[in-house]
């Protein structure tokens, strides 16, 4: 038994799922070490990555299009490497937060099956392989919703599962109409088809159900409650990383479909615009911290839309770029930015904004890992969301696109506001009743949110490396 | 119209359809459900004229029949729950808020948009895409088995399949972690005739699965129709009480689900090494790999869809904690 490293990413948190689930005494202890041996397979992938560029296996040996091969290039390795590091520091966090002997037996299963479910996204070349992934993902995202067992959990969770399998289903519709056109499921096939009205409204199918599925305003209806009623760990899954899966398999589809026109990048951009208003002022009016933080993520998806859209058409080639700079940066600050919340809500005992400054209990360092990591939200330096909305900002201005730079502006703005409103929770004092009871509060359960919001700052140090090492293998444009 | 196939086929199609319509616009959800299993029968029928008898046995098997008696179980269910006006409010449930008028516009401009879509995908589709056939025609040799479906299946794209067998067992979990010691609607009364029937059909049901799985090698049949056949085995039992699934069952139950999956794994990696990658079945070894992997995964499947169709993990319930209302239905189930 040698397997490569991709197929080690795959069934090391398969086997971890399966053995924690009929062992759910031991399930904490598995499911750490079965998350710590998938950061290994990753590293060691990215290794083999930054060695040769690119990697390719064709699974059982039959080569596409009749197989499904694996294929890892700078660009999946950065966000398996983004799932697997948030992955293990949210493990951790969960070791705390989950307090209920059946949320803990459950927890773990579920979520090395989206650990399975992801990494399967990330590695694929195949668009039927890609929907089976999403249904794995879907099914376990929404058991990790409703793990809270309150009721306006499950209620969200319903709604998240509607939105899901519709969304799933479309992209189903569209791959069976692309199969019918181009008679082949894999990435080169959609290189090499005809370009033709079919095979567009085939593949605006497809895009469609993944745009419900990554909550790209208006299609983000299920996704606030979904966020803020799950528990803390589950949010930060959910936010940091599921609905990221679905934006990387729509990054990918752009680079392998008949290029879309500038009316239909305009559009999406519009929508990205939408969403960061639309969600500025939600997040603005929210009334608990779990839905402020939720609201933000429906904002920083329109934002990652935009940047995608930032320069039309023909700078797409190098707007994919900001677009994942995005991604990685979101993925890390909002999974510690709701850990955080998380454990402010458990030391406070309540979440609601307008009530933080009456609290006696101030649980300083995670407000201060919640402050941290709206750093990098809102993108200021040296962040790594600061590199991101820069790139973002700088392609636009140098193709002229001004309208993007200001929707951006105007964002990053309401994202001050509605973060301000929190902090002003924080650090007002005089409403408090009763004497101050600062330092209760700190707890090793802070370390995870703490390096994860560290994190998002740091990386803003790296951005280099990281953009150079997104771009091996020429993930934009590459035939697999 | 000479042709008599072609007047069959047209009155299918139109059948179909029309119980489509019936089944959306239908206000009684019983009736409702049953139009949907008539019009998943004709639908297999359908799959069958299409000359896809796979998919049709698919069709009839899980589209029809479990989805058929999971949808008829939730029905009971809601029905105990929110049965009548009085134990609605006493659950502190309040009828749903009616949509809003520019809520439902929006929706019906988004379904309108999808429509277009799927109007412009098909009429731009060719009627015969090129597919798959030639390739899969030329790969059978070395599959290790007789039947194309079943080599596409379990052998050219059997990481697409250990998967969706993943999606089943993510499905179980789900539903077991929701279960939070709700009380169960009472079971039906079963007649007399209900056991005769079961002790009649349960032995012909589970020759008749195993034959399904065996046949997948050469003809159509295999793990997902054969596991649906047996789950229906599952379900008579349970119906029938003849099984009572106990709290104590529950280490098995999880064994049962993880079965298929495990196996199927195991096998793929195991099989690596001396250049072979993962799902690499050696092909002196093939036949007997993909025969090993179907029947464990029929198991799984069958036990699971069965414990789907149960919708819960059999906990312990303290004394007090199930609702006065279903307390009968509870202590049936414990005894």
């Amino acid at each position: 038994m040698t397997p490569d490293a991709m197929s080690l990413a795959l069934f090391v948190p398969l086997f971890g799922a399966i053995a924690a689930f009929v062992l759910p005494r031991a399930a904490s202890v598995i499911g750490l070490v079965a998350v710590l041996a998938t950061c290994s397979a990753v590293a060691w992938l990215a290794r083999e990555v930054m060695a040769e560029g690119s990697m390719t296996v064709a699974l059982g040996g039959w080569a596409p299009p009749l197989g499904i091969a694996l294929r890892a290039d700078g660009l999946s390795v950065a966000m398996l490497a983004m799932t697997g590091a948030v992955g293990l520091l949210v493990s951790l966090g969960a070791l705390d937060a989950l307090r209920d002997a059946r949320q803990r037996q459950y927890f773990w299963p579920l979520w090395l099956l989206l650990l399975t479910g992801m990494n399967g996204v990330y590695l694929s070349t195949d668009i039927f392989n890609l929907y089976v992934m999403i249904e794995v993902i879907a099914l376990a995202a929404v058991g990790l919703t409703v793990l809270s067992g309150t009721r306006a959990a499950v209620q969200a969770g319903l709604e998240y599962m509607y939105a899901s399998i519709l969304g799933a289903l479309l992209f189903l519709l569209g791959v069976g109409f692309v199969y019918l056109e181009a008679g082949r499921l894999d990435f080169a096939g959609l290189i090499a088809a005809e370009p033709s009205a079919g095979l567009s409204a085939a593949l605006a199918l497809m895009v469609v159900g993944l745009l419900l599925k990554t909550a790209l305003f208006p299609l983000h209806f299920w996704l606030p409650a979904a966020h803020a009623n799950a528990t803390a760990p589950a949010s930060a899954l959910l936010s940091g990383l599921v609905v990221k899966a679905a934006l990387y398999i729509f990054l990918r589809l752009t680079t392998y479909m008949p290029l879309p026109d500038e009316i239909v990048i305009t559009l999406i951009g519009a929508l990205g615009a939408g969403a960061v208003l639309w969600g500025g002022v939600q997040a603005l009016r929210a009334e608990r911290l779990k839905m402020l933080v939720a609201w933000s993520t429906v904002v920083q998806i329109g934002l990652i839309f935009i940047a995608f859209a930032r320069a039309g058409q023909v700078g797409l080639s190098e707007s994919w770029k900001a677009a994942a700079l995005l991604i990685l940066a979101h993925g890390v600050a909002k999974a510690g930015m709701f850990l955080a919340a998380g454990r402010i809500r458990t030391e406070v005992g309540h979440d609601i904004i307008a009530d933080l400054d009456r609290s006696a209990i101030r649980p300083t360092l995670a407000q201060f890992t919640f402050a941290l990591a709206a750093i990098s939200l809102i993108g200021l330096p040296p962040s790594l969301g600061f590199i991101g909305k820069w790139s973002l900002m700088e392609g636009a201005m140098a193709a002229g696109y001004w309208h993007w730079v200001v929707v951006t502006m105007i964002g990053t703005l309401m994202s001050v506001a509605y973060f301000s409103r929190v902090f002003a929770g924080f650090l007002r004092f005089d409403r408090m009743k009763g004497e101050l009871a600062e330092h209760k509060g700190w707890a090793i359960a802070d370390v995870a949110p703490l390096t994860l919001a560290f994190a998002a700052i740091t990386l803003g140090l790296m951005a280099a490396p990281i953009l150079s090492f997104i771009e091996l293998g020429y993930p934009f444009g590459a035939v697999p | 119209m000479s042709d008599p196939l072609a007047i069959f086929d047209l009155l299918l199609a139109v059948a179909i359809v029309a119980l489509a319509l019936a089944t959306l616009s239908v206000r009684d959800l019983f009736a409702a459900i049953v139009l949907f299993v008539v019009f998943g029968l004709l639908s297999a029928l359908a799959w069958v004229r299409l000359s896809a008898p796979d998919v049709a046995l698919a069709e009839a098997a899980i589209g029809t029949g479990v989805t058929g008696a999971l949808l008829l179980k939730t029905l009971h269910h809601l029905r105990h729950v929110t049965g009548t006006p009085e134990r609605a409010a006493m659950r502190g449930m309040t009828p749903g808020a009616p949509v809003p008028m520019p809520v439902i516009w929006a929706n019906a401009a988004f379904c309108g948009l999808i429509a277009l879509g799927l109007a412009v995908a098909f009429l731009g589709a060719p009627a015969a895409g090129p597919g798959f056939d030639a390739l899969v025609a030329e790969a059978m040799p070395r599959s290790g088995v007789e039947h194309p479906v079943t080599a596409v299946l379990l052998n050219f794209r059997a990481y697409d399949t250990l998967m969706e067998v993943v999606v089943l067992l993510a499905a179980v979990i789900a539903v077991w972690q929701i279960e939070r010691g709700l009380s169960e609607a009472p079971a039906p009364v079963l007649g007399e005739v209900f056991e005769g029937f079961a002790r009649l059909t349960l032995p012909a049901i589970v020759v008749l699965g195993t034959y399904l799985l065996w046949k997948g090698a050469e003809a159509p049949g295999g793990a997902f129709q054969g596991g649906a056949v047996l789950a229906a085995v599952g379900l008579l039992l349970l119906l029938a009480r003849l099984y009572v699934p106990q709290p104590s069952h529950r280490p098995l139950a999880r064994w049962a689900f993880v079965l298929g999956t495990g196996a199927f794994a195991a096998v793929a990696l195991l099989v690596t090494g001396g250049g072979r990658v993962a799902f690499e079945y050696p092909a002196e070894h093939a036949k007997t790999l993909i025969l090993l992997i179907e029947g464990v995964v029929t198991i799984s499947i069958a036990v699971t869809l069965a414990a789907l169709f149960h919708g819960r993990e059999p906990v312990a319930m303290a004394p007090g904690e199930a609702p006065a209302a279903s307390r009968s239905g509870e202590a049936r189930d414990a005894g």
